[in-house]
């Protein structure tokens, strides 16, 4: 089957090799690398001190002044995200690389339409999925939410279709690269900023350096192998359907013809040393492209320079390309520029396309070709001199902490030809497993939700049963627990028994806010203690994805996995990934698991019976923040009747809507009075937006996820005769798990009949009470449930489920 | 029990009786023969005749709750990509057999050490109860395994090179010279270490396979390895009354899982505080038999369990059991009058520590 081709025309990188497209390939294709000694003093703690370092200059010349106040992660993403825009924007003719960094360094604001007012796509159908690793600080070092940079993409770009931030870790930049391209194809999008930034921070050099990870000197990837550098930077991509780029004149530059994802299962940093998960990767991202080791020219490998990496990508190439493996080059760029962890995909992704490009494979600089020192290989690394060669066909891999690779296939540009749609699959939810404070597992949420409990601020309890093997449950941090048992008890819930092969193709899709705050704060204390003695264990958990990574592990999912980090809408972004695989053939069964915790982990909690608010009351106080882990089985329905599973509801659709808190307020329409004020407005149209695609839908129970009156002034404004409900009461706002929750809440509603009633409403914020729901037990069956999830100043969700 | 393999062994093989089985002791007569077969293990690959090690397969609705009962540790999520080392033990405590427990789709496998399947076999249909079945699959299949610094080179010639780097205790279904087979990466030596479970029927055709790459090893050279790491042996180790903790086996059990069968017996001995406790020891004369007083100055303190001629060390190599205070490495003691030296595991550091997979 052949889809939609998908192109990119344009390209956007500031590194330490280079502060655009056109310097980048001139140093990578001259050997010039650019790591240099730390000289902040801060540094002068460690060892190890050469970093791959982005030139201030290099970031204030490209950046209108407007942007000066904005954090350091964010102007690197704006001075790439301009590049790709303008390149993008160039009309037929102009050439490809060579301008774009000297015309960003001149422009002020290049909006979606790039130079000279050529729209590329409406703001609606044109998105950005942005892959980092780190945490976001703001200017004065405070974390700012995860997916804070793509807000600022989103806003001064005016990309107001998909959002997604994937944390995937070292492998983000890539994977956003993968899914960019799945939007394309699902139609959501006509084009797609995809990315990856992150900048150098203290606080990761000091982890990297507990790891006894960090090279002394400049790294040398595939040769001495001593350990990698760290480095800062942002990359990104500007994908459209080839067909669209074509009409309005674009020059495509590469196809992203296929990805692949897959999860080791193996161990929270190490990576499976015998290759597998590498090369599960590569073999899927080929399947997808329709394509053939065989056709596989140049490989753009991880190669941070650690001695475990680069064992472990030496066998993905035997595995992938067998006898064939010395014949293909494979070279990584890191030793030019250092690891630039969420940014390092898509830097070698924009490598990769400038090699189809100009027929040369960038080099490893520093590979130690003496003999004696290496250990003897038939494999070519390219080392040293860059070389001219037919590349038609790139193939970039990237391996990540908790396990998650990305392999991506980048060819020659080919011409448009005749494609088919993406198919619809129908897909069913099959399993739950909540891990909350109203209980754990399906039948105790459900006893909760008819008794009327209101468990908000109450500790989700793992008492009572095992959910992992001791020695790696003695390991693992309090989210990464909660996780595993709710991936457990959703799939005990799903009646789901697969055989080991089976579940090497079963996906795992992780939705967080934030990631342990234990890990986090634990492994930031360590650091204000002692630099040279960084907490190591919850480094390792400081990354988004390790709880998805240890869910895998736990379970022994090995099929794509990938982590979605957009706040208290992350899970039905995440459910969107599900379904995309699912409609992608590329798993059956996938899990989608969503958790975070409370400021101050499970100690923070306090017994606040009596203290929780009613959702939707006017002048209620805001729900009780809370700590837990919601998963929920998708499943490709044909898959689910095959076996006999007995499904809670079919997933009907998905919506997402854009929320940009500072825009200015939209013109008046029926359910945003011009009276309100503009961030209320916004946010208003926003939901309205959301659920505007199930307009027709009527659903029985509306879930909702904000609990204000913008929220329940836009259901209601849906008009039929459905009762409003939220999950507030019950578990209190637990960020991303309170998303699948009400995903979760939903499915029971369609199924059981059951949803938490809002006992004690007397004064709606919007509408009359008899709009709420107030009797747990529904009166009728309901055919439609609609469950929101919100993401305020971000993007707010929506996902209708039917009667199976 | 007559050994499997035996038409395949050569000429000369000297056999002997483990437990409840026939089992290669050496595959030659020549003097040089066990330091000759040591040598393969530690330096180079050796392939092993475990068909003396007895395999059980335990199936039905509460297997894994039954594992999870009479095996010491926690088997209750070990799926069918993993296999762990467990003791199983009696209600006083006593070890009955120390196994290599595989995780099946249905169930669990267990391998005996070896000549014990029959004890173990009596033990575990004692134990049971109803929904699940106990079968003794030896009549259908049989083990083999693989060790040394460059077994994992063999592995890649012999099988799939994939396979070689496995992360240590996990399992794969695969075939081997098409047959279908179970492959574990694990092992006995601290070298690298791989078990094939294969079909009776294609098992010789498998051993000759090996024999192409690697030189076989027999029970002798195998033990002898298996102490220099302090692998435990509980035919020599697991003398009658000795607990858990006094045979130095704790790895083997897991206290916190709430309920196995010697688990009361084991906490007992854990919170007693006393008994004796195992230590390797050297002496340059002779091999003390087991049983031997081990002697401070003139105080009865122990005695010998079980003593060899190292081939690593080119002397004495042994365990003793003495009081518990007295367990330390590099203590000058004496057994049946002759100095001897107390040592700390391992006792030979296995080469494969150095040497990576490539």
């Amino acid at each position: 089957m052949a889809l939609r081709p998908v192109v990119v025309t344009g390209l956007g990188i500031i590194c330490a090799a280079g502060r655009d497209p056109a310097e980048f390939w001139r140093r990578l294709t001259t050997g010039q690398g650019g790591l240099t000694p730390v000289l902040d003093e801060a540094y002068a703690v460690f060892e190890a001190r050469h970093a791959g370092q982005v030139p201030e200059e290099w970031i204030t010349s490209q950046l209108p002044a407007a942007d000066a106040g904005l954090d350091r992660t964010a102007k690197l993403a704006l001075v790439a995200a301009r590049q790709a825009l303008t390149q993008a924007g160039a009309r037929a003719g102009v050439q490809a690389g060579t301008q774009a960094g000297t015309q960003a360094g001149t422009q002020e604001s290049a909006p979606a339409g790039g130079p000279g007012g050529s729209v590329i796509a409406e703001p609606g159908r044109f998105g950005v999925i942005l892959g980092k690793c780190q945490a976001t600080p703001d200017v004065a070092g405070r974390y700012q939410p995860m997916h804070r940079t793509g807000d600022v993409l989103a806003e001064r770009l005016e990309l107001r279709g998909p959002r997604i931030l994937v944390s995937t870790a070292c492998a983000a930049g890539g994977n956003a690269v993968g899914l960019a391209m799945d939007k394309i194809l699902t139609g959501e999008a006509d084009a797609v900023l995809a990315g990856g930034v992150d900048p150098l921070l203290f606080g990761t050099y000091a982890g990297f350096a507990g790891l006894q990870a960090l090279s002394t000197g400049p790294c040398r990837p595939y040769s001495r192998s001593d350990g990698l550098n760290l480095g800062e930077g942002a990359a990104f991509l500007l994908l459209e359907p080839l067909d669209l780029a074509l009409a309005r004149g674009a020059v495509p530059l590469a196809e992203v013809a296929g990805y692949g994802l897959s999860a080791d299962a193996y161990h929270a940093t190490a990576p499976d040393p015998t290759g597998r998960g590498g090369a599960a990767a590569v073999r899927r991202a080929l399947a997808a492209a329709g394509l053939s080791p065989q056709d596989v020219h140049y490989v753009s490998g991880h190669g941070t320079g650690t001695p475990a990496n680069d064992a472990m990508e030496a066998k993905v190439m035997r595995l992938a390309f067998g006898e064939r493996a010395g014949q293909v080059p494979t070279s990584s760029i890191k030793s030019f520029l250092g690891h630039t962890l969420g940014a390092a995909g898509a830097v070698e992704a924009v490598a990769g396309v400038l090699a189809l490009r100009h027929g040369v494979a960038p080099p490893t600089i520093g590979f130690d070709t003496e003999p004696g020192d290496a250990p003897a290989t038939d494999l070519d690394f390219v080392p040293n001199v860059a070389r001219p060669m037919t590349i038609e066909t790139v193939v970039s891999n990237n391996y990540a902490f908790g396990g998650n690779n990305v392999s991506l296939v980048l060819t020659r540009p080919r011409e448009p030809r005749p494609y088919e749609e993406l198919p619809r699959r129908e897909a069913v939810i099959t399993g739950l497993g909540p891990v909350t404070g109203a209980g754990t597992g399906i039948a105790e949420v459900s006893a909760a939700i008819s008794a009327g409990r209101r468990a908000a601020g109450r500790a989700p309890s793992l008492d009572g049963r095992t959910y992992a093997p001791r020695s790696l449950w003695r390991h693992m941090n309090h989210l990464s627990r909660m996780a595993i048992a709710a991936s457990r008890l959703a799939w005990e819930d799903a009646g789901l028994k697969l055989p080991r092969k089976a579940l090497d193709d079963v996906g795992l899709i992780f939705a967080t806010g934030a990631g342990s705050s234990e890990s986090t704060g634990g492994f930031d204390q360590s650091i204000a203690l002692n630099p040279n003695k960084p907490a190591v264990l919850s480094f390792s958990n400081v990354v988004l994805n390790a709880t998805g990574g240890a869910v895998c592990q736990t379970l022994g999912l090995r099929g794509p996995t990938t982590t979605i980090c957009n706040g208290g809408a992350s899970a039905s972004i995440a459910l969107d990934c599900a379904l995309e695989l699912i409609r992608a053939g590329k798993a059956e069964v996938v899990l989608v698991v969503a958790a975070d915790e409370r400021a101050g982990g499970p100690a923070g909690y306090a017994d606040q019976d009596g203290v929780v608010p009613t959702p939707y009351e006017a002048g209620a106080a805001e729900p009780v923040p809370g700590s837990a882990a919601v998963a929920f089985v998708v499943e490709s329905a044909e898959h689910c009747a095959e076996r006999g599973g007995r499904p809670y509801a079919h997933v009907l659709g998905t919506s997402h809507a854009p929320h940009h808190p500072t825009d200015t307020p939209p013109r008046a329409t029926a359910d945003t009075p011009s009276s309100t004020p503009p961030d209320t407005a916004d946010a208003a149209s926003a939901v309205g937006r959301g659920i505007a695609a199930f307009a027709g839908a009527a659903p029985g129970v509306v879930v909702g996820a904000a609990q204000d009156e913008r929220e329940a002034a836009a259901v209601l404004a849906m008009g039929a005769g459905g009762v409003l409900t939220s999950s507030a009461a019950l578990i209190g706002d637990c960020q991303a798990a309170s998303g699948a929750m009400n995903i979760a809440l939903g499915a029971l509603a369609v199924r059981d009949g059951i949803a938490p009633a809002l006992d004690g409403l007397t004064r709606p914020v919007a509408g009359e009470p008899g709009r709420y729901l107030t009797d747990p037990a529904l009166p009728e069956p309901v055919a439609r449930a609609l469950a929101l999830t919100a993401a305020p100043g971000s993007v707010y969700g929506a996902v209708l489920l039917g009667a199976a | 029990m007559v050994n499997v393999l035996a038409a395949t062994h050569p000429e000369g093989t000297v056999y002997g009786e483990v437990g409840d089985v026939t089992v290669p002791l050496r595959f030659s007569a020549a003097p040089d023969a066990l330091s000759q077969e040591y040598a393969a293990l530690r330096e180079r690959a050796a392939v092993l005749d475990l068909s003396g090690h007895r395999l059980i397969e335990i199936t039905g609705p509460g297997a894994v709750e039954y594992a999870q009962r009479v095996l010491a540790r926690d088997v209750e999520y070990l799926t069918s990509d993993r296999c762990m080392m467990s003791l199983v033990l009696d209600d006083a405590g006593q070890v009955v057999d120390q196994v290599l427990a595989f995780g099946r789709e249905d169930g669990i496998l267990l391998a005996s050490s070896c000549g014990a399947g029959t004890r173990l076999l009596e033990h575990l249909r004692a134990q049971a109860d109803d929904g699940i079945e106990i079968a003794d699959r030896s009549p259908e299949l049989v083990l083999v395994g693989l060790e040394g610094p460059y077994a994992w080179g063999v592995v890649g010639r012999l099988i799939d090179g994939e396979l070689a780097s496995l992360p240590f205790e996990s399992v794969v279904e695969t075939t081997w010279d098409d047959v279908d087979i179970v492959f574990a990466r694990t092992g006995f030596t601290g070298e690298y270490g791989y078990q094939m479970i294969v079909p009776r029927e294609a098992a010789a055709g498998l051993w000759s396979l090996s024999l192409e790459h690697a030189r076989p090893a027999g029970q002798e050279a195998l033990e002898l390895a298996m102490l220099e790491v302090r692998q435990p042996m509980p035919r020599h180790e697991a003398t009658p009354g000795a607990t858990v903790i006094e045979i130095g086996a704790n790895w083997l059990v897991d206290v916190t899982k709430e309920a196995f069968v010697g688990r009361e017996a084991v906490l007992a001995a854990f919170e007693s505080g006393t008994g004796r406790r195992t230590i390797g020891f050297t002496c340059a004369d002779g091999v003390p038999a087991a049983g031997t007083r081990v002697m401070a100055g003139d105080q009865v303190i122990g005695e010998v369990v079980h003593a060899v001629h190292s081939v690593g060390l080119g002397t004495t190599l042994g365990l003793a059991r003495v009081d518990r205070d007295l367990a330390a490495a590099g203590l000058r003691l004496s057994a049946g009058g002759v100095g001897v030296t107390t040592l700390t595991s391992p006792y030979i550091v296995p080469k494969s520590w150095s040497i990576p997979i490539i």
